[in-house]
């Protein structure tokens, strides 16, 4: 068996720190045990005394059925996936079959490049920006990926291209560049409105 | 079509999908060549976007159709209201003394340049009263005055019984107040002259106008503001205030405001019905601070309500602010410090809920924002909304009467 460090427990040591380290010194004894258990015969010669634990991961599958996975740190700017997550629904695929796969997969993209230490501002800024340089439709695309997922950052994001997009235009323009006379009357667009509403209550 | 598929309950997903997939069809079949229409901003999506959209924008998004008017006007009453606009007027000293216009909007932090009708060439020098968002011209010929918003409109009148050079004005319910100034006269009776508007003719008024009064230059030395019945005056040095009640031709006080004995300059304004007091403290060449009082009417006692952050106060360091060239206008619930030698930097103290303030900063464009060597500047704040934005684009090409800088 391996000699465990024992952290120097001075005085001057604040109670949580104390916590902390108590609680390490468990896991680490802990660990330890369950490991000689199991390989009594085997004594592994790794340099790293914790062995690393595996990467939470969530599947989620797009409306033609691809599946992505994303690192659940990543996954967490999504409170619609929090709350997965939280409620321990994220063991199996999540279904959105409202986002097709190549926006879902921009979307995972997002949330990883968001999700990572050590970015500076400045950069995160210009791969933002870089991020909604595409067409009006991915970029509405987006917005309803956002808006469903509940992903504040991208939406802000999506939602002030968008803007604009409004923005020194005039109605007739405006409407041209939204389509508002799509091929939707008013009452197909009302029922996909609430067919949405209903299946995911 | 979908209404007659079974939708069992065990599979909703499922059926969803075949909606999106035949819809798509459907429609790939009725026009092969152009690509498939993106999906329809509508309901809280677009209100959410709107709320990002700047005010003057937003006319034309509420002419597309009547769900985007609906989303327009629902986005402005809940998501992102309006806020009130800070117009900066700069009037050129040289023939024509023309006078062009910078707004800043807080909704969207956006500076417009703005076209207005000039009200007619005037070698006179325009002047605002932070009361009701008044810009006037005192000439010996005639008195020019506009009150709305976006100062669309002018109305002309005689000008006073007696000339007098930067008196006092303000416009307190339906009359128009011009008090003090300099007379060629010592002692002029007719101090205090008001201006009904609904009957078109000046009223002299017996009242005595306070010494302390007399013979100041009101831009320079004064702070001004009224509400619907009164008129308020504080020496900007002194933070003595008069008030005057055109209705009973009465003046009262003088009221030691001062809140503070570092206070050097005070400035009044109103904002959410409350008589606002705007000091600043330290000195002219080194400000230390920026605080707001509430003064209650009543009894003029000066309660603290905010005080300005000191990473704003840093901002100012380095640069003078004169007492002489501080103003303050109030609309809504803003009340914005305005200086003279600075139109390009808008500072505004924002009253919220119980008594309590946010500040708020912001610069113009560099390029723009500067004055010219040979400007005059004076300032007004109002509620702008939509039906004076829409006034306004009508008076001209819409593309150059609101620019953005």
């Amino acid at each position: 068996m391996r000699y465990l460090a024992l952290p120097l427990l001075s005085q001057n040591l604040t109670e949580s720190t104390a916590r902390a380290q108590t609680l390490s010194l468990y896991l680490q004894l802990s660990l330890q045990v369950s490991l000689s258990q199991r390989n009594e015969s085997t004594m592994s010669s790794s340099s790293s005394s914790l062995p690393s634990c595996p990467k939470k991961v969530v599947t989620l599958k797009s409306s033609e059925g691809e599946t992505f996975e994303i690192e659940e740190i990543a996954a967490l700017q999504s409170k619609t996936l929090e709350n997965m997550i939280d409620e321990n629904c994220a063991d199996t695929p999540i279904p959105l079959p409202n986002i097709k796969g190549k926006i879902l997969a921009k979307v995972v993209e997002y949330c990883n490049k968001h999700a990572e230490v050590g970015v500076d501002a400045e950069s995160l800024r210009a791969w933002d920006a870089e991020f909604v340089n595409v067409e009006n439709t991915t970029v509405f695309d987006y917005i309803l990926a956002a808006n469903f997922l509940e992903i504040p950052t991208l939406l802000d994001l999506t939602c002030q291209s968008v803007a604009d997009m409004i923005k020194g235009k005039t109605p007739a323009e405006i409407e041209k560049t939204f389509n508002i006379k799509s091929a939707f009357t008013p009452e197909e667009e009302e029922q996909v409105r609430r067919e949405n509403q209903w299946a995911f209550e | 079509m979908y209404m007659n598929e079974p939708c069992s309950t065990t599979n909703p997903i499922k059926n969803l999908h075949k909606f999106a997939m035949k819809t798509d069809t459907e429609r790939a079949a009725q026009d092969e060549g152009p690509p498939p229409p993106p999906p329809p901003l509508f309901g809280d999506i677009l209100e959410l976007t709107l709320t990002r959209v700047p005010l003057v924008d937003l006319v034309s998004a509420s002419q597309v159709s009547r769900s985007w008017k609906r989303a327009v006007s629902s986005s402005l009453r809940h998501l992102n209201p309006i806020r009130p606009w800070l117009l900066v007027h700069s009037q050129s000293t040289r023939t024509p003394y023309a006078i062009s216009t910078r707004a800043f909007d807080p909704r969207s932090s956006v500076w417009l340049d703005i076209s207005l009708p000039q009200p007619a060439k005037h070698a006179s020098t325009l002047r605002s009263s932070s009361s009701s968002n008044l810009l006037f011209i005192l000439s010996p010929s005639k008195l020019s005055f506009s009150s709305d918003p976006l100062h669309l409109t002018w109305r002309h009148a005689a000008p006073p019984l007696v000339w007098r050079a930067d008196p006092i004005v303000a416009l307190v319910g339906h009359r128009l107040v011009v008090a003090g100034g300099a007379f060629d006269f010592d002692d002029d009776p007719l101090a205090v002259e008001t201006y009904d508007l609904r009957a078109g003719a000046w009223e002299a008024c017996g009242s005595t106008m306070p010494a302390l009064l007399k013979d100041s230059s009101a831009s320079a030395w004064l702070s001004v503001t009224a509400d619907e019945d009164k008129m308020y005056v504080t020496d900007k040095l002194s933070g003595v205030t008069h008030s005057y009640d055109p209705e009973a031709d009465a003046w009262h006080g003088p009221y030691d405001l001062r809140p503070h004995r570092d206070v050097y300059c005070c400035v009044i304004g109103f904002a959410s019905g409350r008589l606002i007091l705007v000091g600043l403290l330290g000195c002219e060449e080194n400000v230390k601070g920026v605080k707001a009082w509430e003064v209650e009417r009543g009894t003029w006692r000066a309660r603290e309500i905010g005080e300005m952050p000191p990473g704003m106060v840093r901002k100012m360091k380095g640069e003078r602010f004169c007492a002489s060239s501080m103003s303050a206008c109030g609309a809504g619930d803003f009340v914005y410090l305005n200086r003279d030698s600075d139109p390009g930097t808008a500072v505004w103290c924002e009253v919220v809920g119980g008594g309590d303030c946010r500040w708020g900063r912001a610069e113009s464009p560099a390029a723009s924002g500067g004055r010219g060597p040979a400007e005059r500047v004076v300032f007004t704040s109002s509620n702008v909304g939509m039906s004076e934005l829409k006034q306004a684009l009508a008076t001209g090409d819409p593309r150059n009467v609101i620019r953005s800088t």
